[in-house]
Protein backbone atom coordinates (compact mmCIF):
# COMPACT_ATOMS: atom_id res chain seq x y z
CA UNK A 1 0.00 0.00 0.00
CA UNK A 2 1.30 3.31 -1.05
CA UNK A 3 0.14 6.74 1.12
CA UNK A 4 -0.06 9.84 -0.96
CA UNK A 5 -0.81 13.04 0.87
CA UNK A 6 -2.22 15.93 -0.90
CA UNK A 7 -4.41 13.07 -2.81
CA UNK A 8 -7.85 15.76 -3.65
CA UNK A 9 -5.94 17.57 -6.47
CA UNK A 10 -3.07 18.92 -7.53
CA UNK A 11 -0.14 16.65 -7.81
CA UNK A 12 -1.16 14.15 -5.31
CA UNK A 13 -4.61 13.66 -7.08
CA UNK A 14 -2.59 12.88 -10.20
CA UNK A 15 0.48 10.65 -8.40
CA UNK A 16 -2.59 8.96 -6.83
CA UNK A 17 -4.57 7.98 -10.09
CA UNK A 18 -1.26 6.86 -12.03
CA UNK A 19 -0.46 4.76 -9.14
CA UNK A 20 -3.83 3.22 -9.50
CA UNK A 21 -3.61 2.68 -12.60
CA UNK A 22 -0.10 0.82 -12.28
CA UNK A 23 -1.93 -1.60 -10.44
CA UNK A 24 -0.85 -0.08 -6.68
CA UNK A 25 -3.08 -0.06 -3.35
CA UNK A 26 -3.18 3.06 -2.80
CA UNK A 27 -4.82 4.97 0.34
CA UNK A 28 -5.07 9.17 0.27
CA UNK A 29 -5.22 11.57 2.45
CA UNK A 30 -6.67 15.46 2.10
CA UNK A 31 -8.75 17.67 3.86
CA UNK A 32 -11.45 17.13 1.37
CA UNK A 33 -11.63 13.92 0.14
CA UNK A 34 -15.45 13.89 -1.29
CA UNK A 35 -15.60 12.18 -4.47
CA UNK A 36 -12.47 10.52 -4.65
CA UNK A 37 -12.86 6.75 -5.53
CA UNK A 38 -10.26 5.36 -3.65
CA UNK A 39 -9.56 4.51 -0.22
CA UNK A 40 -8.60 7.89 2.00
CA UNK A 41 -8.54 9.55 5.41
CA UNK A 42 -9.52 13.11 5.37
CA UNK A 43 -7.53 15.17 7.74
CA UNK A 44 -5.17 18.11 7.59
CA UNK A 45 -1.54 16.97 7.13
CA UNK A 46 -0.52 19.64 9.67
CA UNK A 47 -2.37 18.43 12.78
CA UNK A 48 0.39 15.86 14.12
CA UNK A 49 -2.50 14.21 16.54
CA UNK A 50 -5.22 13.27 13.36
CA UNK A 51 -2.15 11.73 11.70
CA UNK A 52 -0.87 10.06 14.48
CA UNK A 53 -4.43 8.39 14.54
CA UNK A 54 -4.37 7.73 10.62
CA UNK A 55 -1.01 5.93 11.44
CA UNK A 56 -2.94 4.06 14.39
CA UNK A 57 -5.80 2.99 11.73
CA UNK A 58 -3.29 1.48 9.43
CA UNK A 59 -0.89 -0.29 11.75
CA UNK A 60 -4.38 -2.30 12.78
CA UNK A 61 -5.57 -3.06 9.45
CA UNK A 62 -2.22 -5.19 9.24
CA UNK A 63 -1.66 -3.74 5.20
CA UNK A 64 1.72 -3.54 4.39
CA UNK A 65 2.75 0.02 3.65
CA UNK A 66 5.39 0.37 1.14
CA UNK A 67 5.59 4.05 0.07
CA UNK A 68 4.84 7.58 1.49
CA UNK A 69 4.34 10.14 -0.83
CA UNK A 70 4.14 13.51 0.53
CA UNK A 71 2.74 15.72 -2.00
CA UNK A 72 0.23 17.80 0.19
CA UNK A 73 1.62 21.43 0.06
CA UNK A 74 0.48 25.01 -0.70
CA UNK A 75 1.46 28.05 -2.42
CA UNK A 76 2.09 31.66 -1.02
CA UNK A 77 3.36 33.66 -3.87
CA UNK A 78 4.11 37.17 -2.22
CA UNK A 79 6.94 39.27 -1.48
CA UNK A 80 8.30 38.28 1.66
CA UNK A 81 7.54 41.81 2.73
CA UNK A 82 4.21 41.56 2.30
CA UNK A 83 3.13 38.45 3.26
CA UNK A 84 0.99 38.20 6.34
CA UNK A 85 2.32 36.24 9.06
CA UNK A 86 -0.01 33.51 9.53
CA UNK A 87 0.08 33.32 5.64
CA UNK A 88 3.30 32.10 6.17
CA UNK A 89 2.89 30.35 9.21
CA UNK A 90 0.57 28.11 7.46
CA UNK A 91 3.07 27.55 4.27
CA UNK A 92 5.48 26.34 6.61
CA UNK A 93 3.02 24.46 8.87
CA UNK A 94 1.52 22.69 5.73
CA UNK A 95 4.46 22.15 3.34
CA UNK A 96 7.38 21.07 6.70
CA UNK A 97 5.71 20.56 9.28
CA UNK A 98 3.29 18.09 7.21
CA UNK A 99 6.04 16.33 5.69
CA UNK A 100 7.36 15.81 8.93
CA UNK A 101 4.30 14.58 10.90
CA UNK A 102 3.17 12.26 7.92
CA UNK A 103 7.24 10.93 7.87
CA UNK A 104 7.18 10.36 11.53
CA UNK A 105 4.04 8.67 11.62
CA UNK A 106 4.33 6.66 9.14
CA UNK A 107 7.48 5.07 9.01
CA UNK A 108 7.40 2.91 11.56
CA UNK A 109 4.57 1.31 9.03
CA UNK A 110 7.83 0.56 6.85
CA UNK A 111 10.44 0.39 9.57
CA UNK A 112 8.45 -3.14 10.24
CA UNK A 113 9.21 -5.19 7.29
CA UNK A 114 12.33 -3.31 6.38
CA UNK A 115 11.54 -1.90 3.14
CA UNK A 116 10.38 1.80 2.54
CA UNK A 117 10.08 4.02 -0.55
CA UNK A 118 9.67 8.13 1.23
CA UNK A 119 9.21 10.59 -1.06
CA UNK A 120 9.10 14.71 -0.78
CA UNK A 121 8.17 17.22 -2.94
CA UNK A 122 10.16 20.23 -3.44
CA UNK A 123 10.58 23.18 -5.79
CA UNK A 124 12.76 24.61 -8.14
CA UNK A 125 12.22 27.60 -6.54
CA UNK A 126 14.88 26.48 -3.61
CA UNK A 127 17.61 26.32 -6.39
CA UNK A 128 17.10 29.29 -8.47
CA UNK A 129 15.91 31.64 -5.11
CA UNK A 130 12.68 32.75 -7.23
CA UNK A 131 11.40 36.45 -5.71
CA UNK A 132 7.95 36.56 -4.72
CA UNK A 133 8.31 32.66 -3.06
CA UNK A 134 10.48 33.36 -0.20
CA UNK A 135 8.49 31.54 2.20
CA UNK A 136 7.52 28.82 -0.12
CA UNK A 137 10.86 28.17 -1.18
CA UNK A 138 12.24 28.11 2.69
CA UNK A 139 9.31 25.58 3.86
CA UNK A 140 10.55 23.29 0.60
CA UNK A 141 14.32 24.38 1.47
CA UNK A 142 13.31 22.33 4.88
CA UNK A 143 12.19 19.26 3.43
CA UNK A 144 15.41 18.90 1.52
CA UNK A 145 16.99 19.29 4.72
CA UNK A 146 14.81 17.08 6.33
CA UNK A 147 14.51 14.54 3.96
CA UNK A 148 18.68 14.43 3.60
CA UNK A 149 19.12 13.73 7.21
CA UNK A 150 16.08 11.19 7.49
CA UNK A 151 17.45 9.31 5.06
CA UNK A 152 20.40 8.40 7.12
CA UNK A 153 18.22 7.24 9.96
CA UNK A 154 16.36 4.84 8.48
CA UNK A 155 18.74 3.42 5.70
CA UNK A 156 19.29 0.66 7.65
CA UNK A 157 15.91 -0.49 7.40
CA UNK A 158 16.00 -0.65 3.65
CA UNK A 159 14.22 2.64 3.14
CA UNK A 160 15.17 5.77 0.91
CA UNK A 161 14.10 9.38 1.35
CA UNK A 162 14.14 11.31 -1.45
CA UNK A 163 12.99 14.62 -3.02
CA UNK A 164 11.21 15.58 -6.44
CA UNK A 165 11.48 19.27 -6.97
CA UNK A 166 9.53 20.44 -9.90
CA UNK A 167 9.78 23.36 -12.14
CA UNK A 168 6.42 25.02 -12.70
CA UNK A 169 4.27 22.32 -13.50
CA UNK A 170 0.72 22.83 -14.71
CA UNK A 171 -1.29 22.67 -11.58
CA UNK A 172 -3.82 24.94 -9.01
CA UNK A 173 -0.56 26.07 -7.30
CA UNK A 174 0.34 28.29 -10.50
CA UNK A 175 -2.58 29.68 -10.51
CA UNK A 176 -2.23 33.73 -10.52
CA UNK A 177 1.46 33.23 -11.95
CA UNK A 178 1.22 34.84 -15.71
CA UNK A 179 2.50 33.17 -18.58
CA UNK A 180 5.64 35.40 -18.92
CA UNK A 181 6.69 34.52 -15.42
CA UNK A 182 6.69 30.86 -16.08
CA UNK A 183 8.39 31.17 -19.31
CA UNK A 184 11.18 32.89 -17.54
CA UNK A 185 11.72 30.37 -14.95
CA UNK A 186 11.62 27.58 -17.47
CA UNK A 187 13.98 29.69 -19.18
CA UNK A 188 16.83 28.94 -15.68
CA UNK A 189 15.52 25.09 -16.10
CA UNK A 190 18.28 22.99 -17.81
CA UNK A 191 15.40 21.30 -20.26
CA UNK A 192 14.00 24.46 -21.17
CA UNK A 193 10.25 22.89 -21.52
CA UNK A 194 7.25 23.45 -18.84
CA UNK A 195 6.98 20.06 -17.77
CA UNK A 196 3.08 18.59 -16.75
CA UNK A 197 1.91 16.46 -14.07
CA UNK A 198 2.28 13.37 -16.05
CA UNK A 199 6.08 14.39 -15.96
CA UNK A 200 6.12 14.02 -12.27
CA UNK A 201 4.48 10.90 -11.81
CA UNK A 202 7.22 9.09 -14.54
CA UNK A 203 9.61 10.72 -11.97
CA UNK A 204 7.79 9.37 -9.00
CA UNK A 205 7.28 6.14 -10.38
CA UNK A 206 11.35 5.63 -10.96
CA UNK A 207 11.81 6.19 -7.57
CA UNK A 208 9.12 4.04 -5.87
CA UNK A 209 10.86 1.46 -8.00
CA UNK A 210 12.60 -1.35 -5.86
CA UNK A 211 15.41 -0.78 -8.35
CA UNK A 212 15.93 2.82 -6.78
CA UNK A 213 17.54 1.12 -3.86
CA UNK A 214 20.72 3.29 -4.27
CA UNK A 215 19.22 6.29 -4.22
CA UNK A 216 18.61 8.11 -1.00
CA UNK A 217 18.87 11.74 0.42
CA UNK A 218 18.60 12.81 -3.21
CA UNK A 219 16.72 15.99 -4.73
CA UNK A 220 15.48 15.19 -8.20
CA UNK A 221 14.83 18.42 -10.49
CA UNK A 222 12.22 17.79 -12.96
CA UNK A 223 13.76 19.75 -15.93
CA UNK A 224 16.72 19.96 -14.17
CA UNK A 225 18.57 23.23 -12.50
CA UNK B 1 -2.18 -10.05 29.54
CA UNK B 2 -1.61 -8.72 32.67
CA UNK B 3 1.24 -6.57 33.89
CA UNK B 4 3.91 -9.33 34.66
CA UNK B 5 3.14 -10.58 31.19
CA UNK B 6 3.75 -7.85 29.84
CA UNK B 7 6.85 -7.01 31.76
CA UNK B 8 8.59 -10.43 30.72
CA UNK B 9 7.09 -10.33 26.91
CA UNK B 10 8.97 -6.62 27.25
CA UNK B 11 12.01 -7.72 27.63
CA UNK B 12 11.54 -10.55 25.18
CA UNK B 13 11.43 -8.10 22.46
CA UNK B 14 14.88 -6.70 23.58
CA UNK B 15 16.46 -9.82 23.96
CA UNK B 16 15.20 -10.71 20.68
CA UNK B 17 15.92 -7.24 18.70
CA UNK B 18 19.66 -6.87 20.39
CA UNK B 19 20.58 -10.86 19.89
CA UNK B 20 21.73 -10.81 23.57
CA UNK B 21 21.63 -13.14 26.08
CA UNK B 22 19.63 -12.37 28.86
CA UNK B 23 22.53 -12.08 31.03
CA UNK B 24 24.12 -9.49 29.14
CA UNK B 25 21.18 -6.70 29.53
CA UNK B 26 20.12 -5.69 33.15
CA UNK B 27 16.95 -2.66 34.09
CA UNK B 28 19.69 -0.58 34.41
CA UNK B 29 21.32 -0.68 31.39
CA UNK B 30 21.44 2.68 29.41
CA UNK B 31 19.26 2.36 26.17
CA UNK B 32 20.61 5.97 24.52
CA UNK B 33 24.26 7.84 24.75
CA UNK B 34 26.79 7.00 27.21
CA UNK B 35 28.48 3.21 27.37
CA UNK B 36 24.88 2.08 25.58
CA UNK B 37 25.54 -0.97 23.49
CA UNK B 38 22.17 -0.03 21.50
CA UNK B 39 22.21 2.02 18.59
CA UNK B 40 19.90 4.02 17.38
CA UNK B 41 18.29 1.97 14.67
CA UNK B 42 18.18 -1.12 17.45
CA UNK B 43 16.22 1.54 19.19
CA UNK B 44 13.80 2.35 16.58
CA UNK B 45 13.59 -1.42 16.31
CA UNK B 46 12.68 -1.80 19.82
CA UNK B 47 9.66 0.79 19.76
CA UNK B 48 8.16 -0.70 16.67
CA UNK B 49 7.52 -3.96 17.90
CA UNK B 50 6.85 -3.15 21.41
CA UNK B 51 4.27 -1.19 19.49
CA UNK B 52 3.16 -4.26 17.91
CA UNK B 53 2.99 -5.70 21.48
CA UNK B 54 0.67 -2.84 22.87
CA UNK B 55 -1.42 -3.88 20.31
CA UNK B 56 -1.86 -7.24 20.70
CA UNK B 57 -2.30 -6.17 24.91
CA UNK B 58 -4.81 -4.00 23.57
CA UNK B 59 -3.36 -0.21 24.16
CA UNK B 60 -1.43 1.65 22.56
CA UNK B 61 2.20 3.02 23.15
CA UNK B 62 3.26 6.44 22.28
CA UNK B 63 6.90 6.90 21.95
CA UNK B 64 6.87 10.01 20.55
CA UNK B 65 5.45 12.43 23.37
CA UNK B 66 7.42 14.69 24.53
CA UNK B 67 8.37 12.95 27.83
CA UNK B 68 10.24 10.42 25.57
CA UNK B 69 13.21 12.39 24.45
CA UNK B 70 13.41 14.84 27.84
CA UNK B 71 16.45 15.14 28.73
CA UNK B 72 15.72 15.08 32.31
CA UNK B 73 13.01 12.02 32.89
CA UNK B 74 13.88 10.60 28.86
CA UNK B 75 12.09 6.81 28.34
CA UNK B 76 14.61 5.85 26.97
CA UNK B 77 16.96 6.37 29.79
CA UNK B 78 17.63 2.74 30.73
CA UNK B 79 15.72 -0.79 30.24
CA UNK B 80 14.09 0.27 33.64
CA UNK B 81 12.87 3.46 32.21
CA UNK B 82 11.12 2.40 29.32
CA UNK B 83 9.58 -0.94 31.02
CA UNK B 84 7.98 1.59 33.25
CA UNK B 85 6.55 3.58 30.91
CA UNK B 86 5.82 1.12 28.74
CA UNK B 87 3.86 -0.72 31.50
CA UNK B 88 2.27 2.48 32.81
CA UNK B 89 0.71 2.90 29.62
CA UNK B 90 -0.54 -0.33 29.70
CA UNK B 91 -2.47 0.29 32.95
CA UNK B 92 -3.26 3.63 32.31
CA UNK B 93 -5.33 2.08 29.49
CA UNK B 94 -6.82 -0.36 32.03
CA UNK B 95 -8.43 1.98 34.19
Amino acid sequence: MIIVTGASRGLGRAIADRLISAGHAVVGIARNTEGLNFPTYSCDVADAEAIKSVARSLRSSGEEVTGLINAAGIASLNLALMSPAPQVDRVIRVNLMGTIHCTQSFTPLMVRHKYGRIINFSTIAVTLGLSGEAAYAASKAGVEAFSRSFAREVSAFGITVNCVAPGPIGTDLLRGVSQGQIDKIVDRQIIRKQFQPADVCDVVELLLDSRSKSLSGQVLHVGGA
Amino acid sequence: MNQEELGKRFLGVLFAVLDLSRGSLSLESRLMGGDSPIDSFSLVEICVQLEDLASEAGFEFDWTSDNAMSQSRSIFHSVESLQTEFTRQFSESSE
